[in-house]
């Protein structure tokens, strides 16, 4: 495996803030092929590494590499230029255009690279059949739920092909069942060789989903877990005491 | 858990001997625990001397005895099932301990130890949510419950872990 991600101490200060560094000299390398969580309470830093990862924003200190660029090293326009090429994102809160059918939604990246209309129009309609939900093309995203809103934005994440999938608490706006299909295609693309990078404060789904959590406290990385994915036996888990002698 | 309670519930259903009381126990827990048999016999003894069981048959072989549920035992069921659990918060973990002592001890590396403590956590959810999931997938509804509290306090710990790393990075600050 290659690393597709690499931050060699990356720190991240905003102008006026109480001095603390939102990162504070972050290292960090993710494999291609991982599903790796970016976990941990609110204010920890998850979204400035995501942003930092992303091209949104760039570090105080230190670099940021994706997929073999510098990222520090682009332009405004190359950057933009190479998240569009290179990265997916999946929001808490879908971003779809209400005016513009599913289909529609979902060519958006594809038209922004210059990708033929036939072939672009091919891909997306085999990703909406991939995330069960080609039917819904010709609709518009206010007569989905949000789930199915969701599948649509993941659809448009996954149009140009991308090295990386950002997914920033995909299932943040999503009821509980809802949340857990997004999560299982969500796992199910990583099997299939994407590689995703998902932050959230939600222990229980990066623990779930994830093989490797990474997690963050005041902008340091405390820990950097991998877990293994057998199937445990129930006492080795859990153990319902007993007193003994009460009678 | 109360092995007492737990044997006069199983006993109010039908009449059971200490084999058969043994494995339903242990089903009802989903093999969370694996009962010893001794601890059975004991208990049903002691049941039977408060007057809170009986035999059910003429008293022959101790392991194929059956045992019922007396008046008595189905009043005393009744009660301690409408009471709730009122014992003390019981942190049992050494966890707790490890904790109390690091802080005393100069160069005790507090971070580490949490963040070792905070990999068991997360694959301890990792590894309920398997259990969670196959207990859904049999209809054992009652397991899923069972999974679902584990899951539950695995979250609390790991809030615990990461409250417990946040007080030191701001003791750092003031230093």
């Amino acid at each position: 495996m290659t690393t597709l991600v690499e931050l060699t101490e990356v720190s991240k200060t905003y102008d006026g803030a109480s001095g603390r560094a939102a990162l504070d000299r972050v290292s960090l390398g993710i494999e291609g092929g991982e599903l790796t969580a970016i976990m941990g309470p609110s204010g920890s830093g998850k979204s400035t590494l995501l942003n930092l990862i992303a091209g949104i924003d760039r570090p105080s200190g230190g670099r940021v590499r994706v997929g073999g660029e510098d990222l520090g090293r682009l332009s405004e326009a190359r950057l933009a230029r190479f998240r569009r090429a290179r990265l997916g994102f999946v929001f808490q809160f879908f971003n779809l255009l209400g005016n513009l059918t599913v289909l529609e939604n979902v060519l958006i990246p594809a038209q922004l690279q210059g990708t033929r209309p036939a072939t672009a129009k091919a891909r997306a309609m085999e990703l909406l059949t991939r995330l069960d939900i080609a039917e819904l093309a010709g609709h518009y995203p206010a007569r989905l739920s949000g789930g199915q809103q969701q599948r649509v934005a993941i659809a448009r994440a996954l149009i140009n092909q991308p090295v990386l999938l950002l997914a920033d608490e995909p299932t943040g706006a999503l009821d509980t069942h809802g949340g857990a299909q997004v999560m299982e295609l969500i796992e199910g693309l990583n099997r299939e060789g994407q590689t995703v990078l998902l932050v959230t404060h939600d222990a229980k789904l990066a623990s779930r989903h994830a093989g490797r959590v990474v997690t963050l406290i005041d902008g340091r990385v405390v820990d950097d877990a991998r877990l293994e994915g057998a199937s445990p036996a129930p006492q080795s888990v859990v153990k319902v005491r007993i007193r003994e002698g009460q009678s | 858990m109360s092995l007492k309670f737990g044997i006069l519930g199983l006993l109010a259903e039908q009449p059971l001997h200490a084999y058969s009381v043994k494995a339903r126990f242990e089903d009802l827990l989903g093999g969370s625990w694996e009962v010893n048999i001794g601890q059975v016999y004991t208990t049903l003894q002691r049941l039977e001397r408060d007057g809170l069981v009986e035999p059910a048959e003429p008293r022959g072989d101790r392991g194929r005895l059956p045992y019922r549920l007396t008046e008595v035992g189905r009043k005393a069921l009744e009660a301690w099932l409408a009471e709730p659990e009122s014992e003390p918060q019981q942190l049992r973990e050494e966890i707790y301990l490890k904790l109390q002592l690091a802080t005393r001890i100069a160069n005790g590396d507090l971070p580490a130890l949490l963040a070792r403590q905070r990999r068991v956590y997360l694959q301890r959810l990792k590894d309920l949510a398997v259990l969670e999931q196959k207990a859904k997938v049999q209809g054992r509804d009652d397991l899923v419950l069972l999974y679902k509290g584990a899951i539950l306090h695995t979250e609390a710990d790991l809030k615990w872990v990461d409250a417990c790393a946040q007080e030191i990075r701001k003791g750092e600050d003031k230093r």
